[in-house]
């Protein structure tokens, strides 16, 4: 068995130098892929956690008037509190919705002026939890009702439904540019491959005559292609790796005040998906190949 | 200092190691056919017809059967099936009927697993010799070793001892270009033997030799058929053939229309 392994690698490493330019495409666009890949679930992972961090989020806010009497307020509270679809109100009052703010700033390292203003521009506001995030019912109504009391409402479905559909439409294109790719990838390592079977045609002749199993004779291949993969997710992942950081702040920015982590669980994943795609594109183009020219 | 020198494995080692282990069932005896001795059957053919998918008849009717240890002529002229007949015995193409029984196989039946072991039983010459160019000779009859899965240490002994068998322990390191024709075809020789097959099969080989050289390939033939392996060979050479009196089977449009002990042309 270590001996066939040997004899496989050893061969699929020959038959990669052997034809340089075409090994060197395959890898190419196979790392390209891989990006593209790569680009798309770190994408997809970094709005599913905007997505997340929206969800978790107060699902109504209603900004109070300045200068509301504390007395309008409470019976505003304890209006919404009566409706069915609601969990829970919170009253947030001018200091507590400043520290709450500057805390914010803080987490995202962005320098806090708010201290230089001398006054307290942020008003206050009451925060409704739904029992079920989708099902508003009257909350904003009978929050826009109370006329002079609160100055506008914030409802997060907006902002949820186009993640929801910013996220959806990427996943779909995403997924069709990915195939499209994926599909050229294994066209290209499927001539990568059958080069190397017709530069070894006379050898595969005589290892036939002289009693190679099937094994001997397809598995060098399949690791050539193999190689192909794990040389483009190699790649792909040193690329990767160097650009983390700008990815990460360009994500930041892109998408402003929700903290995404780029922690070790997506790093993880990236390692497997990119790995795992490489490998099998690369087998798979490999098996392919030398099924429809090989097997008589 | 008298010490004996370290043994060559020669020819006498090589006639034990040749022998190829029986593990597998022969045929019965196809009915109709009396072999002359109560030997062992290394190729058994019984009504054997090939039609090529194109409509071509490549083989009617053809009843063979060589005991171990048999030197046979295949002759006729081109197109008389003698290539079909070889690829047959290596399980390169099926009979379209007929059974054949090789090294104790019956080659229809056998699944693409044992077809390998088959291969590894019947060696095989070609006129071309088939060497891989960039191979030393060394390393082409170790290949057929390699790509079969054989441990390292036993790859050396047995090539050194095919290389000793066919002369060319000395050409170890060349490569094929630097050979003649007679050392090249020594080493697809010496490639075929290297897995100790019970049959070998020659298909021309000494089509691209002089007159001379072809001697010696044949009187290797001879040599290692005298160690007890069957030797099968696909010739024109007429002079060879009649010179040597064997066994001579001669194919015309894919009938076997004599089988007799004698010269290349029917003799009255």
């Amino acid at each position: 068995m270590l001996r066939f392994l040997l004899f496989s690698v050893r061969r699929a490493w020959e038959g990669f130098w052997r034809n340089v330019v075409m090994s060197v495409a395959a890898t190419i666009t196979m790392t390209l892929m891989l990006l593209m890949l790569a680009g798309l679930v770190i994408g997809l992972s970094g709005l599913d956690a905007g997505l997340r961090f929206v969800e978790q989020k107060v699902e109504v806010q209603a900004f109070v008037a300045d200068g509301t009497p504390q007395s309008r307020i409470d019976a505003l509270v304890a209006q919404v509190q009566a409706l069915p679809e609601v969990s829970q109100v919170d009253y947030l009052d001018k200091a507590q919705a400043l520290k709450q703010w500057q805390e914010q700033l803080r987490q995202q390292g962005k320098p806090d002026y708010s201290s230089a203003t001398g006054t307290n521009p942020i008003p206050a506001s009451i925060l409704v939890k739904l029992k079920d995030p989708h099902v508003y019912g009257s909350v904003i109504q009978t929050l826009q009702a109370a006329q002079g009391v609160v100055t506008d409402v914030l409802e997060t479905q907006h902002v949820v439904d186009a993640l929801l559909s910013v996220t959806g439409f990427l996943r779909t294109a995403g997924v069709v540019v990915l195939v499209l790719v994926g599909l050229t990838v294994v066209f290209i390592v499927i001539n990568t491959i059958r080069l190397a079977v017709v530069a070894r045609a006379e050898e595969i002749e005589i290892m036939r005559l002289v009693g190679a199993s099937d094994a001997f004779i397809r598995w060098p291949f399949i690791f050539e292609g193999m190689l192909v993969g794990i040389l483009g997710a190699a790649i792909t992942l040193g690329i990767l790796g160097l650009a983390a950081q700008p990815i990460g702040q360009g994500v930041a920015t892109l998408v402003g005040q929700v903290p995404i982590q780029f922690d070790q669980s997506l790093g993880r994943e990236l390692v497997i998906v990119v790995g795992g795609a490489g490998l099998v594109l690369g087998a798979g183009g490999a098996f392919i190949s030398i099924r429809t020219y090989l097997i008589r | 200092m008298t010490t004996s020198p370290p043994r060559l494995a020669g020819p006498l080692e090589a006639a034990t190691a040749i022998r190829p282990e029986r593990e597998a069932v022969d045929p019965p005896t196809a009915e109709g056919h009396e072999t002359r001795d109560a030997r062992r059957i290394s190729i058994a053919l019984d009504d054997v017809s090939k039609v090529y998918p194109n409509g071509r008849r490549a083989l009617a009717d053809v009843d063979l059967v060589v005991p171990d240890g048999d030197f046979v002529f295949i002759v006729g002229p081109s197109g008389a099936g003698k290539s079909t007949l070889i690829k047959l015995l290596i399980r390169d193409e099926l009979p379209t009927s007929g059974t054949v029984f090789v090294a104790g196989r019956d080659v229809r039946r056998l699944s693409r697993r044992d077809v390998p072991r088959l291969r590894r039983s019947v060696g095989i010459v070609f006129q071309d010799y088939k060497l891989l160019p960039n191979k030393s000779v060394y390393d082409n009859v170790a290949f057929a070793l390699e790509v079969t899965g054989t441990p390292g240490r036993q790859i050396r002994s047995a090539v050194d001892r095919v290389l000793s068998l066919v002369g060319l322990t000395a050409a170890a390191g060349q490569f094929p270009s630097q050979l003649s024709g007679g050392e090249q075809q020594r080493t697809a020789i010496a490639r075929a033997l290297v897995h100790e097959p019970r049959v070998v099969i020659a298909d021309e080989p000494t089509g691209n030799l002089d007159p001379l050289i072809s001697w010696e390939i044949i009187q290797l033939l001879l040599r290692i058929n005298e160690l007890g392996t069957t030797v099968l060979m696909a010739t024109h050479n007429a002079e060879v053939v009649t010179a040597l009196r064997r066994r001579v089977v001669a194919l015309e449009d894919g009938r076997v229309v004599r089988d007799e002990v004698g010269g290349y042309h029917r003799e009255y």
